[in-house]
């Protein structure tokens, strides 16, 4: 060893320190491509060699999710194709549409770039790394930002390519326009993540220490005014839907969305001209305007990208250093009124149990993230339904509607209790496994550790939800009109939280990943991904069993027989708009939530039994 | 050739390392003591670059760790508490990576590998991803990589943390080594009986204040302990300290205890300077 030592310390200095900025910054840049390479198709192998049926299931779901996505605006393209026959009004109709789709998805770039790039930045083992390297600072916000992107760019291209793709064929648009989506795409990407970026910076440059509720208020503002542009949008249009009246309406209020400086008119603006056939005037030339917006979008994502490296290579070493000097958490640990209810309304459980479930109350209550991201979106949501009451309900015809907007009101909070289930309940196994040394070690069985976690999700998740559905269906008044719809659709919610909660504890017990300690990495593998999409088809099962015949049994009353549509058989008569039908729709719905709790839980029960840590 | 000139550091109010100044000069082994939140790890992260001080100023051979990071970068190799390692590259593939960054040719960076795989005994899993590699090999790996590009001084936080008996007795000799070979190590730890066996000179730190910077010896006189363990004078030195903030504050209240223990200080950094 001696030896070896010796040799290194005799190797002539100067040869390991490579003089000339541009030799190195080439050198840096090599070294991390390679880096990326190697890390991305050892990915891809291990995937390929070890994972063939998860990548399968996620390619395939993927592909049925963008080829749904498709359809649904290939078709809504052509419905507008046949609607409005005046090319210049229908190009004009597009472009709002794209004006708004984009707008909202630069703002939503902005921030979950801002997000990823404050994790990826400050609270990244490979940055301490790197740090401490001989590095261009400037290399590793590029290196860390080129990572925000593609995060942020996969769901949006597999959003906005089905679109795009859609649009194109149904106005047989030129094979250029096909051909200038990725970079135009792309392009667009990079601007509001360099500004979210950006962003993230100066918010941890000027208050480190309130970071996250600056984060937090400013997500919290953003969604309130997307809730309410959305609110203006489509609630408070008086005129009848449809009419000429409405799509002035409409389009007047969807001007807020086409300022010309905002990269998401140059793109939408530069896809619309590429995807012209034929010009419209003798000086008109399409393509030529297309190429000129998309070397405005090229330009800026690359001026934008140049400010943010050189503002990180200023910033970043001064940031992360504010950042560990806000020291550790000096809170103290108080009980709360919280966990006295608890133990109260979970007294009939055994003692084993309800001790899991206090201690789990107790760490969601003290995770700002877990209860924030909750209080945000129910509060947005009971803020929504309270407004509920601008939509039109008087005229008769609109009833069954209201009741049809109940149910999707329904799916719309079983959906969003789906993402918090996969990010916080899913990986609550998983996490349990790192610590599993105080749980493995207590005299108590298995499987009580995946009860407590059930009733904990299920019981802490199906109050608050059967509240909102209650406010909404009053807001529509479905409470006073149909009281019987508003005890389904509250028969239905609990089913719903149950399932939710059963799908989300099961499956996280018999797909854990102990390796991870982030459980936002966790709900982002396969097992979340998988959680997700079953959570979804059980939301959509379970809305549509209750929902389709809830909605004939209100036509039938209405119109004395909605099996007018089909032939009057028995069949049909007893399908279509009978209480019979209906009781057995939420039958079935009950039967399908006991289902979707038991048999998860029991698999995982198993497989818990089973596992090793 | 590590140089720490009245460095301060704070975390909001409460300060983690005050007025630091001390010299670790080449050809030497420093091992730097103190009881759980001292500030060690706060001085190792100023002096790697991850932190920068408050006031005062650190250097490298010579190189300003605040102003020419990059260039203090170069000098050093760092072990941190925390080994960090990419999962899905090989041990071989990480000393490629860290002597690419270096600079290194190709022919000195494989030939500097080599060398490093055969001193921290790596070539049984080298060629394997990180991924399935317990702390302990993590810990060889991450030694390997401070050490490949052969820098001037080497700064490690808890050498001996998860490392078998055989991987610490190879750790010490190679630090050792690494010292009589002209380069400076400074050395966090917890583990008394390491500090004693290599070290040359020692610092203790408590509440982030140097109370004793010197030999071991150095230390056995001023406190009377002339066969007293590491351990021993350890404790006495911090009990000390710690008895005089408490006595103080009984005293006179908060205020007059901070000063008292300033005053313990200023006696402790009177004998760290003799």
């Amino acid at each position: 060893m001696s030896a070896s030592t010796s040799q290194c310390r005799d190797a002539p200095r100067s040869a390991t320190v490579l003089r000339g900025g541009a030799k190195v910054a080439r050198r840096e840049q090599a070294m991390f491509w390679w880096l990326r390479n190697r890390l991305v198709w050892r990915m891809v192998a291990e995937w390929a060699t070890s994972s063939r049926l998860r990548m399968s299931i996620l390619v395939g779901l993927s592909l049925l999710f963008w080829l749904g996505l498709f359809a649904v605006f290939h078709e809504s393209f052509v419905l507008l194709a046949n609607s409005v026959s005046h090319e210049p009004t229908r190009a004009m109709v597009a472009h709002k549409i794209f004006n708004i789709f984009f707008f909202a998805l630069l703002i939503m770039l902005a921030v979950s770039s801002g997000i990823i790039m404050y994790s990826a930045l400050f609270r990244s083992d490979e940055v301490r790394f790197l740090l401490t390297q001989p590095i261009s600072v400037r290399r590793i916000v590029s290196h860390k930002f080129q990572e925000a992107v593609a995060f942020s760019a996969w769901g949006f291209l597999l959003m906005g390519s089905p679109m795009l793709i859609a649009y194109g064929m149904s106005v047989d648009a030129p094979l250029y326009f096909y051909a200038m989506l990725v970079p135009m795409l792309v392009s667009f990407v990079v601007i509001p993540a360099a500004c979210g970026g950006l962003a993230c910076m100066g918010v941890i440059y000027v208050a480190p220490r309130f970071r996250l509720r600056l984060i937090a208020t400013l997500v919290a503002a953003l969604v309130a005014a997307g809730l309410y542009l959305g609110l203006r949008l489509f609630v408070m249009v008086q005129e009848n839907l449809q009419g000429a009246a409405w799509l002035s309406e409409m389009m007047g209020r969807m001007e807020f969305a086409e300022q010309r400086l905002l990269p998401s008119w140059w793109l939408s603006s530069g896809l619309l001209q590429a995807a012209h056939n034929e010009p419209a005037s003798a000086g008109d030339q399409p393509w030529r305007d297309s190429v000129m917006f998309l070397g405005l979008l090229v330009s800026n994502a690359m001026m934008a990208t140049m400010v943010l490296v050189e503002i990180g290579h200023r910033a970043l070493r001064p940031c992360y250093s504010r950042l560990q000097g806000m020291g550790g958490s000096n809170r103290r640990a108080r009980s709360s009124v919280l966990d006295r209810l608890v133990r109260l309304l979970a007294w009939p459980l055994p003692p084993a149990t309800r001790l899991l479930i206090e201690k789990d109350v107790r760490l969601f209550r003290r995770d700002p993230v877990q209860w924030s991201q909750f209080a945000i979106f129910f509060g947005l949501l009971a803020l929504y339904f309270i407004n509920i009451r601008r939509f039109q309900y008087d005229d008769g015809m609109l009833l069954r509607w209201m009741n049809m907007i109940g149910f999707l009101n329904l799916a719309v909070v079983g959906l969003i209790l789906s993402t918090f289930t996969t990010r916080f309940i899913f990986p609550m196994i998983s996490l349990e496994g790192r610590r599993f040394w105080i749980l493995g070690t207590l005299p108590i069985h298995r499987e009580t550790i995946l009860w407590s976690k059930f009733w904990f999700a299920g019981l802490g998740s199906a109050p608050p939800c059967a509240a909102l559905i209650f406010i909404s269906d009053w807001m529509l008044g479905i409470v006073a009109t149909t009281p019987v719809m508003a005890l389904i659709h509250q028969v239905t919610c609990w089913s719903l939280c149950l399932g939710l909660a059963g799908i989300a504890v099961g499956l996280g017990a018999r797909l854990p990943d102990m390796r991870q300690n982030s459980p936002a990495r966790i709900a982002a593998g396969y097992g979340g991904t998988l959680n997700l999409v079953l959570s979804g088809i059980f939301i959509v099962l379970t809305v549509l069993m209750t929902a389709a015949p809830s909605y004939f049994v209100l036509e039938a009353r209405d119109l004395a027989g909605a099996h007018r549509y089909l032939a009057d058989t028995p069949a049909t008569h007893f399908l279509l708009g009978s209480n019979w039908a209906l009781a057995a729709g939420v039958a079935a719905t009950v039967l399908l939530g006991a289902v979707a709790t038991i048999v998860p839980l029991n698999i995982g029960i198993r497989a818990f039994r089973r596992l090793e840590f | 050739m590590i140089e720490f000139r009245n460095v301060s550091r704070r975390y909001g109010k409460r300060t983690a390392v005050a007025d630091l100044t001390l010299t670790a000069p080449g050809g030497e082994v420093f091992a730097y003591l103190g009881p759980n939140g001292a500030g060690k790890t706060t001085t190792i992260k100023m002096l790697v670059g991850l932190l920068q001080p408050h006031a005062g100023g650190i250097s490298i051979g010579g190189v300003d760790v605040r102003k020419q990071p990059r260039e203090a970068c170069r000098l050093l190799g760092y072990v941190p508490d925390q080994p960090f390692l990419y999962d899905k590259l090989s041990a071989r593939e990480t000393l490629q990576f860290v002597a690419g960054m270096y600079g290194m040719g190709q022919k000195e960076a494989a030939d500097a590998i080599e060398r490093q795989i055969a001193t921290f005994e790596l070539g049984g899993f080298c060629d394997r991803l990180s991924e399935g590699y317990s702390h302990g090999m993590k810990q060889r790996v991450v030694f390997a990589s401070a050490l490949v590009h052969n820098p001037r001084v080497v700064v490690v936080d808890e050498p001996m943390v998860g490392l078998d008996p055989r991987s610490m007795r190879l750790v010490k000799d190679l630090l050792r080594r690494f010292a009589d070979e002209g380069g400076a190590v400074f050395m966090s730890t917890h583990t008394l009986s390491v500090a004693d066996e290599i070290a040359d000179r020692i610092g203790v730190l408590s509440q982030g204040r140097l109370l004793f910077c010197g030999a071991v010896g150095e230390l056995r006189e001023r406190l009377a302990e002339r066969d007293g363990s590491l351990e021993r004078l350890f404790l006495k030195l911090t009990e000390e300290m710690d008895d005089d903030a408490a006595t103080a504050e009984a005293l006179a209240g908060p205020a007059l205890a901070g000063r008292t223990a300033a005053a313990a200080v200023g006696a402790g950094q009177e004998m760290g300077d003799a």
